[in-house]
């Protein structure tokens, strides 16, 4: 609740701001307002949060946690911002602004215990995305992005919106703990309840960008400018999962029956579809798109494994290798990008010559994305496998077969940064150069990295 | 005392990744022969009453993952292949300057660090860890030092074997999911976990396919021609002398441990394997005319007959298995040493344009024969006692199988004495006229190797005695 308002408040500050002279400030002003907001997190996150309304929302520890992966995220976000950002002028303030808001909005879904504060956060995470989305408005492909992703988003929300609407007529509660009981007792309609779950696992498919609810992704993620995209991918997937997961435990628990099949197929289609597909990218922001949706497919398991002790858990260290490994990708590829002027993968031709150290950390987190042992994105993937294992074997094979399939596609980058020479004839001189801020912010991504190596057990038992 | 096996390298690895020390070699060496002189130390400890030298701290405590070492004289023997073997191969690329020299020998020390953990790991989920953590830094030499078309087939070689072994991740999870409690994956915890019959099978086919691809057996061996032709010496003698044997450890100490209850089902289906594989690795080798490409075959052929030996599960079998890995190790090194200084030489592989070296090389010669007949198992050279108790055990176990699997002896001297005829002998042409015998660290490296050859070949009781008491204790907790 504190982080909510401390984020709240430096995301006003940030929007007037904008409108002085003194920009300068904006960065710093939202970095320690994000580390502030992160410690409020920590401080509370052993004992929970006593609520104010309970009704409406309770930072208990799921939501403290998830809260912590999603502020990081941000902060690590806007660390890279301060380069990111240079070109930007008037628009600088409100786009600080706007992703704090989105991540308010992200707070809310963790917290919820009311289907409305469910829908609020949501809406208040994605209209602002609407607008960062488009931020670069003088580029054709970024008005495309923010158009695509504002119709497909508000469809989706429609259809989260009827489903919200069925479950109420067959429980008549928005209130998640007695929508449960309701489910348990039996005294719902049945055929209401489950049309409406059904419809409300398709509006949160569309928002976490899972198969056959997937196609928006590549196109906004391509368009979007970098580091929106990489605050779609991260933030916005983990506000996704732990929304979908505390809805699934908390209020849908007792019907698991009606919505463990039709979850198992789009997780199994959203494998399969993600990583095959993936294979065949040559542009950076499109792979991870196609990567991020990959993901969402090893997530599912999760929502799967409800029930099951320690799916949580897993499901909060998946979300934190994932989005440290993915924020620091995009970093390094957004120095490189800028400056090379390309996007694709050969972009990265020769840069183990040019920057020994942007090709040595992007491989390390290409190689924690793609689960190799002992990197933390095993451990992810471990966590989330033993979770599921019991309950779905033959889904966590289709798993291990797609963590297989997506070497090829994260080794591209590593085989252009280490094993390629240089594409003859660019204009690029031979030397990239590294900013310091985003130097240090990889440097952070690094340890975070190696921390979650050395001892996962720990951060996998914040929870 | 164990941890200094993975600790040692690892350090010395991390350094020379990142501070690009001119003196890499140096370190690099001093390095190896601290752990070939901790190997040797621990010799001395006492195995009969199961593993000795354990060091256990909680990883992940409430998932029951430990780092957990221990060894007991399997173990000891695969550290003394390890590590006796590290300072001959990084001795073997010393003469050669090339790019990125420190980074070249800091993932080489990686890799022996990770090979130590696995033979040392007493906890599955550890063992998993470092069996695939010894693929990075094998990858990244094969495909940044390697030869050509080197990116495709090393990316084929590391996919292959990576998705092999993720179905041994999914075996080690299903039984660890067996085990009583909270779950443990401690190697004792996970040997008592009963399995059902259906479940045991599929068990033990996801290691099989993890160790048949990594050793390879037919017909997972497709991948190994080609990346042992590409990689860089050094690479090659690492993958053929020390990573295979990986997957013939993983056999003895993990998959037939843990699912002993499918050993009657699928265990002669291996089997036949095997030894389709010896006779079809053989003749391949018989008609290569690129001495490289023959030596990897030969490689697949002999490690087919020590996995068939291990598959048996007699005590016969084990024990020649074991001491054969060792034997295995050193010749196959010493061959691609040879095949090396050929190729450096003469700057070609073909059989065709080599011959009558014997004349202009006549110390390479008797060292090059030395180690051929080590290869072939000739009594009195290493290869003998170790090719001659493999057989015993899968004679043991099954007439036929062991009258098949003898061929390999047949067929190993047809091609051993044909390549080695076709270099050293016959009609010298101007390019083998010139050729320069061995000079004092070319002689150093073989003499060694020829020297173990010879000595492991009149004594191999100092090997089998190693693992003698181990041996019996396994046979005895694993019964069929």
């Amino acid at each position: 609740m504190t982080a909510l308002l401390i984020l709240f408040f430096t995301a006003l500050v940030a929007m007037f701001t904008g409108l002085t002279k003194h920009r300068s400030l904006l960065q710093p002003i939202t970095l320690i307002g994000s580390v502030l907001a992160l410690g409020s997190v920590m401080v509370v996150l052993p004992t929970g949060w006593n609520d104010l309304y309970p009704t409406m929302f309770v930072f208990d520890r799921f939501a403290l946690a998830f809260s912590g992966v999603a502020i990081l995220s941000t902060a690590l976000i806007i660390a890279l911002s301060g380069w990111g950002f240079r070109k930007l002028d008037e628009t600088l303030g409100d786009h600080y602004g706007l992703i704090l808001f989105s991540v308010c909005g992200a707070l809310c879904m963790f917290s919820f215990t009311n289907m409305v504060m469910l829908f609020l956060g949501i809406e208040i995470l994605s209209i602002p995305l609407y607008v960062l989305a488009g931020s670069q408005r003088d580029d054709l492909s970024s008005n495309e992005a923010a158009l695509k992703y504002f119709l497909m988003g508000s469809f989706a929300t429609g259809i989260l919106l009827f489903g919200i609407t069925l479950v109420y007529g067959s429980t008549a509660s928005f209130d998640l703990a007695t929508i449960g009981r309701a489910i348990e007792a039996g005294t719902t309609s049945p055929g209401m309840l489950h049309v409406g779950i059904l419809l409300i696992i398709f509006g949160l498919s569309f928002k976490v960008s899972a198969a056959p609810f997937h196609f928006w992704a590549p196109d906004v993620y391509t368009g979007s400018p970098n580091l929106v995209t990489a605050f779609m991918a991260t933030v916005v997937k983990t506000a996704g999962f732990a929304a979908f997961y505390r809805l699934f435990t908390m209020a849908f628990a007792p019907a698991i029956a009606t919505w463990s099949l039709p979850i198992s197929i789009i997780a199994a289609l959203t494998m399969v579809l993600a990583n095959t597909t993936a294979l065949f990218q040559t542009n950076f922001k499109r792979m991870m798109a196609y990567s991020s949706i990959s993901h969402a497919g090893y997530l599912l398991l999760a929502i799967l494994a409800i029930g099951t002790v320690g799916a949580d858990r897993a499901l909060m260290f998946y979300l934190l290798t994932y989005a440290v490994a993915t924020i620091g990708a995009f970093g390094a590829f957004f120095v490189v990008a800028e400056q090379k002027g390309d996007e694709s993968f050969a972009a990265f031709n020769g840069l183990g010559k040019q920057s020994p150290f942007l090709a040595a950390v992007l491989s390390i987190f290409m190689l924690s994305l793609a689960g190799i042992p002992p990197l933390a994105g095993f451990f992810g993937k471990y966590f989330l496998f033993t979770a599921a294992f019991e309950k779905y074997p033959w889904l966590v094979v289709l798993a291990v077969i797609n963590s297989a399939i997506s070497i090829y596609y994260y080794f591209k980058i590593i085989v252009a940064a280490y094993f390629t020479k240089e594409t003859p004839g660019s204009t690029s001189n031979n030397s990239i150069v590294l900013p310091a801020s985003i130097r240090w912010t990889l440097v952070i991504c690094l340890i975070l990295i190696v921390l979650m190596t050395i001892v996962p057990g720990n951060i996998y038992a914040i929870i | 005392m164990s941890l200094l096996f993975i600790l040692i390298p690892f350090l010395v690895s991390a350094f020379l990744l990142f501070t690009r020390s001119t003196a890499s070699r140096q370190i690099a060496l001093a390095a190896s022969l601290a752990n070939l002189i901790a190997t040797l130390y621990c010799l001395t400890c006492d195995y009969s009453q199961g593993m000795n030298c354990t060091f256990d701290v909680p990883w992940i405590a409430s998932a029951g993952i430990h780092f957990s070492l221990g060894m007991d004289g399997i173990t000891l023997l695969m550290l003394l292949l390890t590590n006796l073997l590290a300072p001959i191969i990084l001795l073997s690329s010393w003469g050669r300057t090339f790019e990125h020299e420190s980074r070249y020998y800091g993932l080489v020390l990686l890799m022996l660090g990770a090979l130590n953990g696995v033979f040392l790991a007493q906890d599955g989920l550890l063992f998993y860890i470092f069996y695939e953590l010894a693929l990075i830094p094998i990858y990244f030499i094969c495909a940044i030092w390697g030869g050509q078309d080197r990116i495709r087939v090393t990316l084929k070689f590391f996919v292959y074997t990576f998705a092999g072994s993720l179905f041994m991740l999914l075996s080690l999870l299903y039984v660890y999911l067996q085990t009583p409690g909270t779950h443990s994956f401690a190697w004792a915890d996970l040997v008592q976990a009963p399995l059902s019959p259906g479940a045991s099978n599929w068990v033990m086919l996801g290691f099989f396919l993890a160790f048949a691809v990594k050793m390879p057996i037919f017909p997972f061996h497709t991948w190994q021609p080609d990346t042992y032709v590409t990689a860089p010496t050094g690479g090659t003698m690492l993958l053929s002398g020390i990573m295979l044997k990986m997957g013939t450890y993983g056999v003895i100490r993990w998959m037939m441990p843990l699912a002993p209850e499918s050993a009657h089902t699928l265990v002669p289906t291996f089997m036949v394997l095997a030894v389709i594989g010896i006779v079809y690795a053989s003749l391949i080798a018989v008609k290569q005319s690129d001495l490289k490409r023959l030596v990897a075959y030969s490689s697949i052929a002999h490690v087919g007959l020590i996995a068939a030996g291990i598959f048996a599960w007699n005590k016969a079998g084990l024990q020649g298995s074991l001491l054969q890995m060792l034997n295995h190790g050193i010749n196959v090194v010493g061959l691609f040493f040879v095949v090396d200084l050929i190729e450096r030489r003469l700057g070609t592989r073909s059989l065709a344009e080599m011959g009558g070296i014997a004349k202009s090389a006549p110390k390479f010669a008797t060292l090059f024969m030395i180690i051929m007949l080590g290869a072939v198992a000739v009594p009195l050279t290493n290869g003998f006692p170790g090719e001659f108790l493999l057989l015993n055990g899968v004679w043991n176990y099954n007439f036929w199988m062991g009258a098949v699997a003898g061929l390999t002896i047949i067929f190993g001297a047809v091609y051993m004495m044909r390549a080695y005829g076709l270099v050293v002998f016959g009609e010298a042409n101007s390019e083998t006229e010139k050729f320069a015998d061995v000079d004092g660290r070319e002689f150093l490296v073989l003499g060694v190797i020829a020297a173990l050859v010879l000595v492991l070949g009149f004594f191999p009781g100092l090997i089998l005695n190693l693992t003698d008491i181990s041996v019996n204790r396994i046979l005895g907790a694993v019964q069929l």
